[in-house]
């Protein structure tokens, strides 16, 4: 069975601990999401990444923004 | 002494014969052959005929289709002079064996007891004439094949037989160690579940 894709956000960051604390402080704050390998399609390289639906990200893009965590890029894809 | 042998475009049998009559003329004395051939199966062969007569073999990878194996010559007869046929053995990788390394110790207990475990491991592990297909190494394992390693030279005599080494680039990059990496290449996770998916034996000392 092909798993169903939705609209998310994928934010990624230069190093994996930035990461890891993008994934802790997002518990603190109760912004939904999850850490993620980064997808393939956005680099052949390797890390990791933090998902949220697309709808979510909007909600909570100023909360995001206020977490000051060096964002790397956010892209939006099908996942 | 030193010696060199060109077998670059060489098809088996001929690195080894090639190699084979340079250790002829440096048994006297002694010495060290190094030979440069394009296939990982010719490193297995000229590996085999080295460890046959006892001699230490030190391989490595330089470039896509150029590898290096060097064979020390003790003097004398050899530790084991028996006339070894020279043939072409079949690829002694195993394919869709995974080996996986997810620390720097093997087993639990003794983090010193683990590392000197560990560092053996790899040792036989390059002795072994069936070899794994890949090596993945995730967390801690990692630094294994980084800079200062003492893994490293048996990691790249694998790699030079033809394992594939693959080491996670979200650790190394975890452990600081992004630009220490010195074998194999740098994987992600969806390349380790793939390698780990399909792989018929997953081995995980």
């Amino acid at each position: 069975m092909i798993r169903k894709k939705f609209p998310c956000a994928v934010l990624t960051f230069s190093t994996t601990t930035a990461a890891m604390s993008m994934e802790k402080k997002c518990g603190e704050h109760k912004i939904p999401g999850r850490l993620i390998p980064v997808p393939r399609e956005i680099t052949a390289g390797c890390g990791l990444a933090w998902k949220m639906t697309a709808e979510d990200y909007e909600a909570y893009k100023r909360e995001i923004e206020n977490l000051n965590l060096k964002v790397e890029q956010i892209v939006f894809m099908e996942l | 002494m030193k010696k060199t042998v060109d077998a670059i475009g060489d098809v088996c049998p001929i690195p080894v014969v090639k190699t084979k009559k340079v250790i002829e003329e440096l048994k006297a004395q002694g010495g060290t052959v190094e030979t440069f051939v394009d296939n990982e199966i010719a490193v297995q062969n000229l590996t085999k005929l080295g460890k046959s007569s006892g001699y230490t073999v030190l391989s490595e990878k330089l470039e896509e289709k150029k590898f290096r194996v060097e064979i020390q010559v003790t003097a004398g007869e050899g530790a084991n002079a028996q006339e070894q046929e020279i043939s072409c053995i079949p690829d002694g990788r195993r394919w869709n064996t995974v080996v996986v390394i997810s620390s720097e110790c093997m087993g639990e207990g003794d983090p010193e007891l683990g590392t000197a475990l560990m560092k053996s491991y790899i040792y036989a592990l390059s002795q072994q004439d069936q070899l794994p297909s890949t090596i993945l190494f995730y967390n801690g394992g990692v630094k294994l094949a980084c800079e200062d390693a003492p893994t490293l030279e048996d990691l790249k005599s694998l790699e030079a037989q033809g394992v594939e080494i693959l080491a996670c680039g979200t650790c190394l990059n975890f452990y600081g160690l992004s630009e220490k990496l010195q074998v194999g290449t740098v994987t992600n996770m969806y390349v380790i579940a793939e390698k780990m998916g399909q792989a018929s034996l997953i081995i995980k000392p």
